[in-house]
């Protein structure tokens, strides 16, 4: 019960971080020097040129969307990806179909200046038309966490905020080397992540994810590091490979049991050593999913979770 | 081709025999195809992506049956994850091919099936309406979820039924398979709006098209059983009114069977038991189409025979499929419906040349 | 005693009448023939006694409306050879043959009587096809198949047969066998025949009675001798139909 009033408490803080960073930025573009001219190269290699920094922004991928955010970038976000749901105020901004079916109809309509999207939804098609419509395109692809600076770093240059994008990319630096030296696992210990739920088919995050990436950090194990990739595994594996900690990021929708209580009540399960523990982390939030700058709060919840729990155990 | 009446007449000696031989199987038979699907069930609750001594089963097995299971995790993957989940694919695999083979009979089309005649989708429709719109009946939980998913599966087979004798009352094969494709479209795409507007409710797409019998427990074997002995029984209760439609309508209506009335039990039957497999594990492909196919060219087309043997040889077949669903790509997982859809697509076409060229 | 009695049948299909107000009868020996242009509505009548389609009127057999009785019981007394004969599967001659037992022991838990292998092998016996029971019905010609129909029917023991051409589309040979067949089988007491044949000669040649049907409605019914008469046949086809047949038949003569 303690455990779970924590992790709402550091939650409701992560909120309010985002929504001061937003609020903050609304007398941000006051201070910028005007008329300046921006060039950057994407993360495909293509270089674009603004003739200032971009004013009027479209984002279709969540991650970009929360950078715009965290950046101080609010008041420029005049339309989002339909799956952009964080921090919550984008909510407000109007949404486009984005991945498969993205609308270039939607995001030409907004006349925005730029549009930031991702590499699944990106075709060159897609790209000459939009350039035609007199919108740039500037595609993000981070498949690491450096992969995240320089996205950050890249939309930091075209709203004219380096120094922003610098210090956003210093302090998750700076959480990632706190976390670290607080876990400092020596790879005994082993986690697994759950993706999707027994009931839709059991999903984990194998190698090459942020997951993946960010258990390696905190010195933990991957349960399924022989697997590439989001994947769907046999829960007879899970049994097998019996891991200390279980993450989940499966949403709770208010009715039935937790994301925790389903997993604790599962039948075969109790005797995995996370479950007799009731090491069990519940990331509600997308911290972990996506390339943005909260993979330094989700790694910090992780930290933090690990060390509870090893207090427990030592008690 | 025909082995088992073979056997049968070396034995026979009177003539009358000779003229009137048995049309079901004697107890030996039964106790063949029950051994097979049992050393079939072995097989798949010994193999599994995590590999377990088969000493070890057995050690596992013979605790459990004193009632003390040892706390391991070879004990808790047998006894909580493959036991369960090879019952429930084994007695959905029996229910499945069951009602493929009454369906081939009753409309007298080696092509009908609860997957290509849609009837499956309307089950899934019917199951995702009731969650997404929170369709229940007070304190049975998930009885809503299976009387919608029986009640759309029936509604899904009158409606095609009914198109088909308007468009073509001798119900030509390529007529029913038609509406029924159409009618499959039709239906996923309502599934898929559904589900795109309750998505925190409901399971995803795949699994209602696709079908996955993982997380599989007692309590839905236990159901599967229950709708496999109850309206399975009603199948198996019509073989000789199936004959008689397997030759043609107008004949089971000469011979002095009740058309109207068998037809409307058939029906309910099968729609009943869709609806339960489809609630607990999506809907498998093919499963209804192979399994009736391969028996029926090993032994003939008497539903004395056809409906038993089906039951044994679609619960031996989709644990197989299951089995490779679960081996191929271990540690990871298929869908079931991925594996029967590419063994019985394949299948299917070589029993269909065959079966042509046999009559041409 | 009559043996079927239709009364003031009227069948609607798609909201056209079909069949006005038609009433015959049946006695035992009888062999009605029903004949008539194209879409006069003789499988129609067939239908209707059946159990097929549904209709206004009364059928009476032995004095008890059909319409009362069960399908079983119903096909212990009629029995129905419909036109179109394909079976989907490969069952055996001897599977089909024994189908026609049903109707006396309906219902999952049969059992096989004395009575029954003597009903089934007497119809194959008749229809020539007791060395033929293991047979694959896929692989018989037109006429075997045929005869398979008429041996379940004739295993079916119905004191009534109701036959919608049962030499359609058969070669000569068959056509013989097949209403020598039918003629031997109501030789016994208490049987009947009323079937549909297309060709006039064939059909006034076994004929005991005739019904000529002509817009749903009887243009001339009674004994054979009243029915296939030439002038009553030009009304109703609209030529001189018995000139047409002579002179058909007489290219045979040289």
């Amino acid at each position: 019960m303690k455990k779970r009033s924590l992790f709402s408490l550091l939650l409701v803080l992560a909120l309010l971080a985002s929504l001061t960073a937003c609020g903050a930025a609304t007398q941000a573009p006051a201070a910028e020097p005007a008329g300046e001219g921006v060039t950057v190269t994407d993360m495909t290699g293509r270089e674009i040129t603004l003739d200032k920094p971009a004013e009027r922004i479209v984002a279709l991928t969540a991650a970009d969307c929360e950078i715009l955010c965290a950046l101080g970038a609010f008041d420029t976000l005049v339309g989002r990806g339909e799956y952009c749901d964080w921090p919550s105020e984008v909510l407000s901004v109007p949404a486009v179909q984005s991945g498969a079916e993205t609308s270039l109809e939607q995001i030409i309509a907004l006349e925005p200046d730029v549009l930031l999207m991702g590499t699944m939804a990106q075709t060159a098609e897609q790209v000459a038309a939009l350039e035609d419509a007199g919108i740039r395109v500037v595609v993000s692809d981070a498949q690491d966490l450096e992969g995240v600076y320089t996205a950050i770093e890249l939309i930091g240059r075209l709203m004219g905020k380096d120094a922003q994008a610098e210090a956003l990319t210093e302090n998750m630096r700076a959480t990632f080397a706190d976390v670290q030296a607080q876990v400092a696992g020596d790879g005994s210990e082993s986690v697994y992540f759950e993706v999707s739920p027994l009931e839709w088919g059991l999903w984990t995050a194998g190698k090459g994810t942020f997951m993946d990436e960010i258990a390696g950090m905190l010195g933990l194990r991957n349960a399924f590091d022989d697997i590439d990739g989001w994947a769907e595994i046999s829960e007879e594996q899970v049994l097998e490979r019996d891991p200390d900690y279980i993450v989940t990021i499966s949403m709770y929708y208010g009715e039935g049991p937790t994301p925790t209580e389903e997993i604790l009540s599962r039948a075969g399960w109790e005797n995995l050593t996370a479950v007799k523990n009731q090491a069990i982390l519940n990331l509600q939030n997308n911290e972990l999913s996506r390339p943005g700058p909260r993979l330094a709060e989700g790694a910090q919840m992780m930290a933090d979770f690990i060390a509870a729990e090893r207090l427990e155990n030592a008690a | 081709m025909r082995l088992d009446r073979k056997i049968h007449r070396e034995g026979e000696t009177s003539l009358s025999l000779f003229l009137y031989p048995r049309e079901g199987f004697g107890p030996g038979t039964y106790a063949l195809m029950s051994l097979v699907t049992a050393g079939v069930l072995l097989l798949c609750v010994c193999l599994g992506s995590v590999s377990i001594p088969l000493r070890e089963v057995l050690a596992v097995f013979s605790a459990a049956l004193r009632g003390a299971a040892p706390a391991t995790s070879s004990a808790s993957i047998l006894l909580s994850v493959r036991l369960p989940r090879t019952l429930c694919v084994a007695l959905t695999g029996a229910s499945l091919s069951l009602c493929g083979a009454s369906m081939q009979g009753l409309l007298k089309n080696p092509l009908a099936d609860g997957s290509t005649l849609g009837v499956s989708y309307g089950a899934s429709l019917g199951a995702v309406v009731s969650i997404a719109f929170g369709v229940t009946i007070p304190g049975l939980p998930f009885a809503g979820t299976v009387g919608m998913a029986m009640l759309f599966a029936f509604l899904s087979l009158l409606l095609i039924l009914t198109l088909a004798y308007r468009l073509d009352s001798s119900l030509a094969t390529g007529t029913i398979i038609l509406i029924g494709v159409i009618f499959s479209m039709f239906v996923t795409s309502v599934l898929s709006l559904v589900i795109t507007f309750a998505s925190d409710k409901v399971r995803q797409i795949t699994f209602w098209t696709m079908g996955s019998l993982s997380g599989s427990s007692y309590a839905n074997a236990a159901l599967l059983l229950g709708a496999l002995l109850l309206f399975g029984g009603v199948l198996l209760s019509h073989a000789r009114e199936l004959n008689a439609f397997a030759i043609g309508e107008d004949n089971a209506r000469s011979v002095g069977v009740d058309v109207r009335r068998v037809k409307l039990t058939v029906m309910i039957a099968v729609s009943a038991l869709i609806g339960v497999c489809v609630s607990i594990g999506g809907s498998i492909a093919f499963v209804g189409l192979v399994a009736p196919h391969m028996v029926r060219l090993l032994i003939g087309p008497n539903h004395k025979r056809l409906l038993s043997a089906s039951l044994f040889g679609g619960a031996s077949f989709l644990m197989l499929c299951d089995l490779c669903a679960r081996l191929l790509f271990s540690p990871r997982e298929l869908p079931i419906g991925v594996v029967t859809s590419f063994l019985g697509a394949i299948l299917f076409v070589i029993i269909f040349t065959r079966t042509g060229r046999a009559r041409a | 005693m009559k043996l079927l009695e239709v009364e003031n049948l009227s069948v609607t299909m798609n909201r056209r009448e079909i069949v006005r107000g038609l009433s015959f009868s049946l006695c035992s020996g009888d062999w009605l023939m029903l004949i008539g242009p194209n879409g006069a509505g003789k499988s129609t009548v067939v239908n209707a006694i059946a159990g097929a389609a549904p209709y206004a009127g009364r059928i009476l057999f032995r004095d008890r409306d059909i319409s009362g009785m069960k399908s079983a019981e119903m096909a212990r007394h009629i029995g129905v050879l419909s036109q179109q004969h394909s079976v989907g599967y490969s069952f055996t001659v001897g599977e089909v043959v024994r189908l026609g037992r049903y109707a006396w022991n309906p219902g999952p838990f049969s059992r096989r009587s004395g009575e029954d292998e003597r009903a089934v092998s007497e119809a194959l016996r008749m229809t020539g096809l007791s060395d033929m029971t293991e047979r694959n019905v896929l692989t018989l010609s037109g006429g075997e198949l045929q005869r398979t129909f008429l041996a379940q029917l004739f295993a079916q023991e119905p004191e009534i047969l109701v036959l919608d051409e049962p030499t359609n589309h058969l070669d000569l040979p068959y056509q013989r066998e097949i209403f020598g067949l039918i003629r031997q089988w109501l030789r016994t007491p208490g049987r009947a025949v009323i079937s549909v044949v297309h060709d006039l000669s064939l059909a006034r040649r076994y004929a005991t009675k005739g019904l000529l049907l002509c817009d749903g409605t009887a243009a001339a019914a009674g004994p054979g001798e009243s029915v296939f008469v030439s002038r009553v046949l030009e009304q109703v086809y609209g030529m001189d139909v018995a000139a047409w047949l002579r002179e058909l038949y007489g290219q045979w003569e040289t």
